[in-house]
């Protein structure tokens, strides 16, 4: 038996201890797909601690059939969605652009403002995705997932995780193309991939 | 054969791995996991949350809009203090939850007042057009008051401290108690309703530089060190080093009479005691020589400190939890150096304090002309 596996039967047979090292262990995965699923809202520790909190009830379920990070990922995704639902209720003002500030409030240099920018304004991108395709975008772009896993993640056939991730690719290259907010990013970047091809034609 | 690649997609891709290199997000994971370990202890009995508090966030923002209630998410959540922030959303008409605010999130009010609870620990409402956040939501539950005013309750705690308010640089902690705090160009201006207040700066918060008790209010400047007070207060002067209160003065019922010392980092100033609408601030006042020596004082006050320890423990039921508990002690010493009466804000035990009053009563300071009044924040612990 796995550490893991017998940190998992203990926290299943109710170890406070064993469940907060499995929090330790995991939490920075669970924070991090959070955060790209979301773009950083202001209730992420909230939502992560949801999380966790749904795996502390749930982990009974929990039979070993998948990764236990497959599992953890799922239970992830749901919280994420059932908190995206919620939201939609509350009326939201305005984000004020916040990329100009570093993790101490202070200016950062003009490249790391351009690519916080860059970064915010994909975040605003995939904020339009519908929830299913954002879902398995993510998964596979972001965090590396096969098709096949996120099949299990997300409860759908393989085929259909496909298609989704064939239609986000899709919808997210005609935004970029069609919002003139995103263009300027666009621009950017292919300037940036245009440099950086020259450099390597000049060093070979 | 492989097509090339469209600007867009060669676009999408470096953005793609742009978003895939960057380091995950920065938490406070202690927060986090005491809070979840927490609710996972409280919650392992039921099957979630119940549905009402499922309902409550969602419903109170459906009901926000009219309120003209404004809550700001912070930009960085770990970073508890002098955070820029951004406007996120409308909030509800009832007590917003003061523990699910993010830290750093800013409240503001527009033409209605608006109360944040925390549950067990303390309600504090914010004035029309005030502005506050939450900077602190650990042992020391903090507030920075931005602009406007607030009004705070606070449950009372066998802690030292358990809520504070931050104005500038001027911190304003409570121990159990209700009063007002108002933020003006210049000057921060509190009123106790109830309990003792203790007004300090906030780079050095071990002592207090001002307690104001029921009754009193006090006008200070924004670093904290400087200020008057009206009312049923006393003024505690620091000097640096092992010992931190030197001198003492009261305010009641007579003026504020602060001692300057020279090594003292603390500026004192005094005040008439009427009126305070707002409070006048006036120059400082030279020591009083009539009052017992400061080493007399001292010596009073460890005696004081050790006979109120000793009743604590003594009147302990057995027992293998630990308790500790923090109170004000106020002792008013007469002319003749007897001790004239003593009280203890928030209250003890009333065993504890029967106690404590018979064996302070058996004191006796060297004899002066006024006599004086000083208090001592005394943990107690067992």
């Amino acid at each position: 038996m796995t550490e893991l596996s017998e940190l998992i039967e203990r926290c299943k047979a109710g170890d406070g201890l064993a469940f907060r090292e499995v929090f330790r262990c995991h939490r920075a995965d669970v924070a991090r797909l959070v955060q790209r699923m979301t773009g950083r809202p202001a209730d992420l520790e909230d939502i992560v601690q949801e999380v966790f909190l749904q795996v502390y009830r749930s982990i009974k379920d929990f039979r070993g059939q998948s990764r236990f990070s497959t599992w953890l990922y799922r239970v992830t995704v749901n919280v994420v969605l059932m908190q995206r639902r919620a939201a939609k209720s509350r009326p939201v003002l305005h984000e004020a652009p916040d990329e100009a500030f570093g993790a101490d409030g202070h200016d950062l240099p003009d490249d790391q403002v351009a690519r916080a920018r860059r970064v915010s304004a994909f975040y605003r991108l995939l904020d339009r995705l519908s929830d299913k395709k954002r879902a398995v975008f993510v998964l596979h772009e972001l965090e590396g997932l096969s098709p096949s896993e996120i099949a299990k993640i997300v409860s759908a056939p393989v085929l259909t995780v496909r298609t989704r991730l064939f239609y986000a690719r899709r919808e997210l290259l005609a935004l970029l193309r069609d919002e003139p907010a995103l263009e300027v990013v666009a621009r950017e970047v292919l300037s940036e991939v245009e440099a950086s091809s020259s450099l390597e034609r000049e060093s070979t | 054969m492989s097509r090339e690649r469209t600007p867009e997609e060669q676009a999408l891709d470096s953005l793609v791995s742009e978003l895939r290199e960057l380091p995950g997000p920065n938490l406070d994971w202690a927060r986090v996991e005491a809070r979840l370990m927490n609710e996972a202890r409280s919650g392992s009995s039921n099957a979630g949350p119940s549905f009402f508090a499922r309902l409550r966030l969602p419903l109170a923002a459906l009901a926000a809009v009219a309120t003209g209630v404004f809550v700001f998410a912070p930009r960085h959540l770990p970073t508890p203090v002098e955070l820029p922030s951004k406007p996120l959303a409308q909030v509800q008409h009832g007590p917003i939850d003061g523990d699910r605010l993010a830290l750093g999130t800013r409240v503001s009010a527009a033409n209605q007042q608006v109360s944040v609870e925390h549950a067990g620990r303390a309600r504090w409402t914010l004035e029309p057009h005030a502005t506050a956040a939450v900077v602190d939501d650990g042992q020391f539950l903090t507030v920075r008051l931005e602009s406007g005013a607030l009004s705070a309750s606070v449950v009372p705690q066998p802690k030292p401290e358990t809520f504070a308010v931050e104005v500038g640089g001027t911190r304003v902690a409570v121990h159990g108690t209700a009063f007002r705090v108002e933020r003006t160009a210049d000057r921060v201006l509190v009123e106790v309703t109830e309990g003792v207040v203790a007004v300090e700066p906030t780079s050095t918060h071990s002592d207090p530089s001002f307690l104001l008790r029921r009754g009193s209010r006090g006008s200070f400047g924004l670093d904290g060190r400087t200020g008057s007070v009206e009312g049923n207060a006393s003024v505690v002067v620091h000097e640096r080093g092992p010992k931190s209160h030197r001198e003492i003065a009261q305010a009641k019922p007579a003026p504020a009479q602060a001692p300057k010392a020279s090594s003292a980092p603390v500026a004192v100033e005094t005040a008439p005691p009427e009126p305070v609408t707002p409070p006048a601030v006036t120059a400082s006042t030279p020591v009083v020589p009539e009052q017992p020596s400061i080493a007399d004082i001292e010596t009073g006050v460890s005696s004081a400190v050790d006979l109120m320890n000793r009743c604590f423990r003594e009147t302990a039921q057995s027992s293998d939890v630990r308790i500790s508990v923090s109170t004000g002690m106020t002792l008013s010493i007469a002319g003749d150096g007897s001790v004239q009466s003593v009280t203890f804000e928030p209250p003890l035990a009333p065993d504890v304090e029967d106690c404590g009053v018979a064996g302070l009563r058996q004191l006796t300071f060297t004899k002066s002309i006024s006599g004086a009044t000083f208090t001592r924040i005394l943990e107690l612990k067992r």
